[in-house]
């Protein structure tokens, strides 16, 4: 387990009987959750309301009953672009680049929320440390580069927002099966440096390795939640639920 | 970040001495050629700023918006009734139609602009039948009567006017507020932080979310300028045409026009709507001049549209740019192929 050596003191990102849906459709039955140091790993089946309960954290999806707070900042009910200012970063699912814009201008982007100048350099020259591979592919539109290296600017720009929590929507979906474990391993990059990561996936087995507490939903409610060694024990739900 | 203007960029020697070369030929234009050249040239200009106007939004933002037309009858209406129903100079009117423009594109922006895709295609398609509808039946606009606008006068806020009000003069004028547009766009959506912002939000609204963009904020701006310059060459065209009628200028060929233009030209660029701005509107003059009609160049752009959805979904500028791959030119020709049986 990659455990943060975390320096920093992240915040607890924490929901407590979260109810949310779309329109009149009750999508989230009263979940409630608590991020953990290192990476907290959300499962379960499609439809189960992975990616809802996601969007209800960084305020895509509006809370009809529940509270959002982060730390001791109350987050129930404020606007994405809010969120993002607390040190709340997202990668949507496909990593949600902006294909247009080169991947300066990507990292750019990430930093519309700072204000300091002295800042984003820093960040930036910490984003390329972080991914050497960016280096020579600043200039190019972020579309052209292949999909690791798109997960790469995603992180990054992610990074450029200053944030300590990153949420983060099936990251391997869309990757070439090879990639997958690429892909986990820029992430552990990231907590290496005392991120904290709330991860969604369908590629269980491959996100378990990552993994220092789970939760598994399934019909909008929480079935199970614990550090992943208790889950080997479950073979039950792991049958139902993940199909492994 | 790329050069603005690659096309001329890239033409043997000095691209200075090209851009200086057009500078002069855009101001002696109308000298040179005489009247009738001159309202070819400032009709190419009025249209490469209206596509210019409808790019903003359709192109860099992607909000593919079927009732852009309307604000150019409005902005033409702004100024058709400040002048000949209360007798107000040309100014006022002009100032009318930035206002009224932006009061209506704002409430049209605020339901509307929560919609995507085909259903705020539909949605602006519908307000700016409704508008022509209303101007059809309201007194103020001269209903199925049109309005016309008194005839300028020579001189304007009491200095004589130079060329009068001619050709030569709106000539001017709207190269004027063509190469403004130009420059508005240059700045804001290539240069300026605010294009990151829109090009983000049509690129993946949520992810733009999620970096603290307001994209709702965002897409009102955009939508909000955009249907204003619209307004402003609407003005400028009610004074120069002097006679406007809800079936001509709130016409719904006017959106299509902007939107083939941009589109033929290259969406979400700089130049996309001059050069597919200059081919439409020149193709349909000269088919009118030479041919007697406008009819053949209908299915002209017919086919062009085609063309350039199915392998140049970059337009003429993506051609330039050699943006176009072969290989996917010929993988379409051949799925085109087999689909109808020809190959």
């Amino acid at each position: 387990m990659s455990g943060g050596n975390g320096s920093k003191d992240v915040p607890t990102l924490s929901a407590t009987g979260i109810e949310a849906g779309y329109d009149r459709h009750q999508v989230l039955h009263g979940i409630t959750f608590e991020s953990r140091d290192g990476v907290t790993c959300i499962f379960g089946p499609n439809g189960s309301g992975k990616s809802t309960f996601l969007k209800t954290l960084n305020g895509i999806v509006p809370v009809w009953d529940g509270t959002v707070t982060y730390g001791d900042v109350d987050l129930t009910g404020a606007k994405p672009e809010e969120i993002v200012t607390h040190g709340i970063a997202t990668l949507p699912q496909g990593g949600g680049i902006f294909g247009s814009l080169s991947v300066e201008e990507n990292l750019e982007v990430g930093a519309f929320t700072v204000d300091d100048a002295a800042a984003i350099g820093d960040r930036k020259a910490e984003v390329l440390e972080v991914f050497p591979a960016l280096e020579d592919k600043l200039g190019q539109k972020a579309r052209d580069l292949s999909g690791g290296q798109q997960m790469m600017v995603s992180l990054g720009r992610a990074m450029m927002t200053g944030a300590d929590t990153f949420l983060l929507d099936e990251p391997s979906a869309g990757l070439a099966p090879r990639l997958v474990d690429d892909a986990f391993g820029l992430i552990e990059r990231l907590v290496d440096r005392g991120a904290q990561v709330v991860l969604i996936e369908q590629n269980v087995r491959a996100a378990l390795r990552l993994a220092d507490y789970v939760y598994i939903l399934a019909e909008g409610e929480v079935q199970f939640n614990g550090p992943p060694e208790d889950l080997s024990e479950e073979d039950e739900l792991m049958e139902l639920y993940l199909g492994l | 970040m790329s050069g603005p203007v690659p096309s001329l960029d890239r033409l043997p020697g000095d691209p200075r001495y090209w851009y200086a070369g057009l500078a002069v030929l855009l101001v002696a234009w109308p000298l040179l050629f005489g009247a009738f050249w001159a309202r070819i040239g400032l009709g190419a200009l009025m249209w490469i700023g209206l596509a210019q106007s409808w790019n903003m939004i359709g192109g860099y933002a992607g909000y593919l918006d079927f009732g852009h037309g309307a604000y150019f009858g409005i902005g033409a209406f702004a100024a058709g009734i400040a002048m000949a129903q209360f007798g107000y100079p040309f100014l006022v009117g002009f100032g009318l139609a930035i206002v009224v423009s932006s009061i209506v594109s704002y409430l049209v922006a605020v339901p509307t602009l929560r919609l995507t895709g085909a259903y705020f295609a539909i949605a602006t398609w519908a307000f700016a039948e409704s508008i022509k509808q209303t101007a059809l039946v309201t007194g103020i606009t001269g209903g199925t009567f049109g309005l016309s606008l008194p005839r300028s006068p020579d001189t304007f806020v009491g200095v004589p006017v130079p060329f009068a009000i001619s050709e030569t003069f709106f000539y001017y004028a709207m190269l004027v507020l063509c190469l403004a547009t130009m420059a508005l766009t240059y700045y804001l959506f290539e240069r300026h932080e605010f294009g990151y912002r829109v090009k983000a939000l049509r690129d993946d609204q949520d992810a733009a979310e999620s970096l603290g963009i307001d994209t709702t904020r965002v897409k009102r701006q955009v939508y909000v300028l955009s249907c204003v310059v619209a307004a402003v060459f609407g003005s400028v065209h009610a004074w120069y045409i002097v006679y406007i009628h809800p079936n001509d200028v709130l016409a719904p060929i006017i959106t299509d026009r902007m939107v083939i233009m941009a589109l033929l030209g290259g969406l979400g660029t700089l130049t996309g709507p001059v050069a597919g701005g200059l081919l439409v509107f020149l193709l349909e003059r000269l088919s009118s001049v030479f041919l007697g009609s406008t009819t053949f160049y209908l299915p002209l752009i017919g086919v062009l549209i085609m063309v350039t959805v199915l392998f140049a979904p970059s337009g003429i500028i993506g051609i330039l740019r050699g943006e176009v791959d072969r290989d996917d030119v010929r993988k379409n020709v051949k799925e085109l192929g087999e689909k109808f049986d020809l190959l």
